[in-house]
């Protein structure tokens, strides 16, 4: 009986994801081999030297957070007696402790970032700026931590066995809650450019739906790299361009290329399949960590806290491939969206290229590292996409 | 009491000219003339003595009296102005109401006398929230980095608690005639720390200041009151959570307001209950005294004066605690007029949030380095959370006793009993004083 459950629930869920994994690329399309004609070989290699360092300062980094929070789930019991707030507040005091360690591990590989940003004028923040202007963010983190930990230690200690199936879904009503309420926390101006106003409308009817809102985020304190971006659901919607996309770095039809392609997530209604592909993996990874921290008493004892951010955190390691597969698959739709809404292959080449030269993007980055840690196609790839585009066109 | 070297010595009886007290400001005038002259000459002196000490390990003689007296002249014109005394001080530093003895010229560590400056920041720092901030350009002067007269006009500024206390003194002092104890005491606390900032920094004594209310000055009177402090710290820091304590804070900042909300709309019914019946519901003091003390847990917990993560339901039991009585008769014209008595108590309220602020400040660093809270600051701390404590307790209608502005953490212990004479020894009869 508990077979055929089962059985039927992976079913469910294999249908869920299959249907979620429906896109308009044309499944017979072939990626011819391109040249990557228009970045100068001097670019090439240092865009491969400037990927090669974050590669293993990557692994480097993982390393270390791995070992700490190793080090954690062994010993971070101990910290309990730093607390008289019960048990549930000493379980959001481990996990902030917790999140605190993590973030300290991380501050040296967080600086060596931004060195080797600086050496390759990729960014002007200073090494204190890094330290101590996203304090912000790290209290918000710090708050969610809390809050995830008062739903699962509060469902835990009503159900110690089935939390998970109470906490999953109430976690992906957050993430869609969080998706939706984003647009409103980050500081945006309304574009204004009536050229691409007017794009927007004519790329949004032409994949049938509403103009959407476009606005600029200015991010000129903390980068120099050019990148936008789709967010928001129903009337929080938006496409959100950074400033650097528009100092006239890149010509006309490149950003509106840009625009078609963030349009086109939100036609594709990337935004929630996201959160459709985040409650399918909440579901199972909730009841690896309900079955991992069995052995400490469960969730609903603060001592399982430090364990399961480890369990969390291998989760997350585990899952990054996969994030991967689904984040490139939802990339390439949207660049094919963008093609069919400018048919225009020639300006979406060049910004991809552009974005070589500027971001310096390895074109054609290692497969074990495109695997692991790219949500992108690679910039060769994307060129093919235009290439096959223009072919399929031509026929 | 306190071994440390400069003892404030206070002789006050409270009785106040209200004549006197209305002019005090303008009364005060010749010695700002003369404060500034002075200073100027505590610049040259302190330089001279500095050099000197630096070479022979203490102040030369004459440059310790003319400091001395300096940081004496310096303490009476602040009680004087924050109306912890009545009488009009001398110019030379004569026998004062509230006075501070100095120790004799001893020797100093070099390299304490090199790096005194540095050293003094953190004290002169807290000097500035709980003095007057009368003289504190004289410190600046004593750095030798010069304009000791224009930040003198400006530090007159500084000065937190003891300035708040002869605001409202001024008016309780005209009014009756008399200065209100509790202001009285928390003036002459501010101005003995200030005076062993000041002596520090001059090279008058080598000693750090203490911060601790029950180090400095007399045993400070505390009469009984409803809300009171317990304090069960053992002064023992977590290294880690003290450096994340702000971060570590924030569900607690963010319950403590939705609390407070709800605090809020409960304290209006409590009011009009205690309007109609006299005295509190008793689930409304009970929800509102569980919120007085999660209040005080949090605050303690951020400005670290107490070091256990607190719980979010106001227990007892937290280290740094509050004990609320049982609600008892409540004046009712008190109750009516609660939102206008409570501005004094929430003005001091506010100068010693300052001064837990820089509490807070110097012991994230003491305790980082120590792995300690030291003991003066989280007295100090402990102070202000149980004063805090007091006002949110009377602006909610727990209690209508006014909060204690004295210095003190607990009543001062009661007098031990006197013995019955034994069996076959004459009592003898002591004369009355006259």
């Amino acid at each position: 009986m508990r077979a055929v459950a089962l059985l039927a629930l992976a079913g469910i869920w294999g249908a869920a994801a299959w249907s979620l994994w429906q896109s308009v690329v044309p499944g017979d399309l072939t990626l011819p081999d391109v040249r990557l004609n228009g970045i100068p070989p001097e670019t090439l290699d240092l865009a491969d030297r400037y990927e090669r360092f974050f590669r293993i300062e990557f692994v480097a980094a993982q390393l270390v957070l791995l070992g700490v929070l190793v080090a954690y789930a062994k010993y971070g019991i101990r910290f309990a007696k730093e607390s008289a707030a019960g048990r549930i507040g000493t379980g959001m005091l481990l996990g902030m402790i917790g999140l605190a360690l993590v973030w300290l591990s991380q501050v040296p590989f967080r600086l060596a970032e931004v060195w080797w940003d600086r050496r390759y004028d990729q960014t002007d923040s200073g090494y204190v700026e890094t330290l101590f202007a996203n304090w912000f963010e790290l209290g918000a983190e710090f708050l969610f931590v809390c809050f995830a930990l008062l739903i699962v230690m509060a469902l835990a200690g009503r159900f110690p066995r089935r939390w998970w199936l109470g906490a999953a879904p109430v976690f992906v009503g957050l993430a869609f809650l969080f998706g939706f309420i984003y647009p409103y926390l980050t500081p945006t101006d309304r574009l204004d450019r009536a050229d691409l106003q007017a794009a927007g409308r004519e790329y949004a009817a032409e994949q049938g739906i509403d103009p959407i809102p476009l606005r600029v985020e200015d991010v000129t304190d903390f980068t120099s790299a050019p990148n936008a971006y789709a967010v928001g659901f129903g009337p929080s919607k938006r496409v959100v361009f950074w400033n650097t996309l528009l100092d006239g770095s890149f010509g006309d039809d490149e950003v509106k290329t840009v625009l078609a392609h963030e349009l086109g997530h939100h036609s594709s209604n990337h935004l929630f399949e996201g959160v459709a592909w985040y409650a399918l993996f909440a579901l199972p990874g909730a009841w690896l960590i309900a079955l991992a921290t069995r052995r400490r008493g469960g969730m609903a004892n603060p001592a399982a806290v430090p364990l399961s951010l480890l369990v969390i955190v291998v989760l997350d390691l585990l899952s990054l491939p996969v994030y991967n597969v689904i984040s490139r698959h939802m990339e390439q739709e949207a660049d094919w969206k963008a093609l069919e809404s400018t048919h225009e292959p020639e300006p979406a080449k060049s910004l991809f290229r552009e974005f070589t030269i500027q971001s310096l993007n390895d074109p054609d980055p290692p497969t074990w590292s495109y695997v692991l840690f790219d949500s992108h196609p690679s910039v060769e790839k994307r060129i093919a996409m235009a290439e096959a585009w223009r072919q399929r066109r031509a026929k | 009491m306190s071994d440390h070297p400069v003892r404030l010595v206070l002789r006050d009886d409270l009785r106040r000219s209200r004549l006197t007290v209305f002019f005090r400001l303008l009364l005060a005038i010749p010695h700002f003339f003369w404060l500034f002259l002075w200073t100027i000459g505590v610049v040259f002196a302190a330089i001279a003595g500095w050099l000197a000490a630096l070479v022979t390990r203490r102040l030369p003689d004459g440059i310790h009296s003319f400091l001395a007296a300096y940081v004496r002249y310096v303490t009476h014109l602040g009680a004087y102005l924050s109306l912890a005394a009545n009488p009009y001080p001398s110019f030379n530093a004569q026998p004062y109401p509230l006075d501070v003895e100095l120790p004799r010229p001893a020797l100093q560590a070099r390299w304490k006398i090199a790096v005194r400056l540095l050293l003094a920041v953190p004290t002169l720092l807290l000097a500035a929230t709980l003095g007057s901030g009368f003289g504190f350009g004289g410190y600046s002067g004593a750095g030798g980095d010069g304009g000791s007269g224009a930040q003198w006009a400006t530090s007159t500024g500084v000065g937190g608690v003891a300035l708040v206390c002869a605001f409202f003194g001024w008016f309780a002092a005209l009014a009756l005639g008399r200065m209100p104890v509790g202001l009285r005491n928390l003036s002459a606390y501010g101005l003995g720390y200030t005076a062993q900032a000041y002596a520090y920094a001059l090279l008058l004594t080598d000693r750090y200041p203490n911060a601790d209310p029950d180090a400095i000055g007399p045993v400070w009177e505390l009469p009984g009151h409803p809300v009171r402090l317990e304090l069960a710290d053992d002064g023992r820091r977590s290294r880690l959570t003290v450096f994340f304590r702000l971060l570590l804070s924030m569900p607690h900042f963010v319950w403590l307001a939705l609390w407070s909300v709800a605090a809020f709309l409960a304290a209006i019914a409590n009011g009009l209950v205690a309007l109609i019946r006299g005295r509190s519901a008793n689930s409304l003091h009970r929800f509102l005294a569980a919120y007085v003390r999660y209040y005080a847990h949090v605050t303690a917990f951020v400005a670290l004066v107490a070091n256990p993560f607190p719980g979010f339901t106001g227990e007892p039991g937290y280290p740094v605690d509050i004990v609320v009585d049982a609600p008892e008769r409540q004046n009712r014209w008190i109750t009516l007029f609660r939102v206008f008595l409570a501005i004094p108590a929430f003005v001091i309220s506010g100068a010693l949030s300052a001064a837990l602020f820089v509490v807070a400040l110097l012991g994230w660093f003491a305790a980082l380095v120590t792995g300690r809270m030291p003991t003066g600051l989280r007295n100090l701390g402990a102070y202000c959370v149980r004063y805090l404590a007091q006002t949110n307790a009377y602006w909610f209608v727990v209690t209508e006793a006014y909060p204690h502005a004295s210095p003190a953490l607990r009543p001062p212990p009661e007098p031990e009993p006197e013995l019955e004479p034994e069996p076959g020894i004459d009592a003898v009869d002591e004369p009355e004083a006259n």
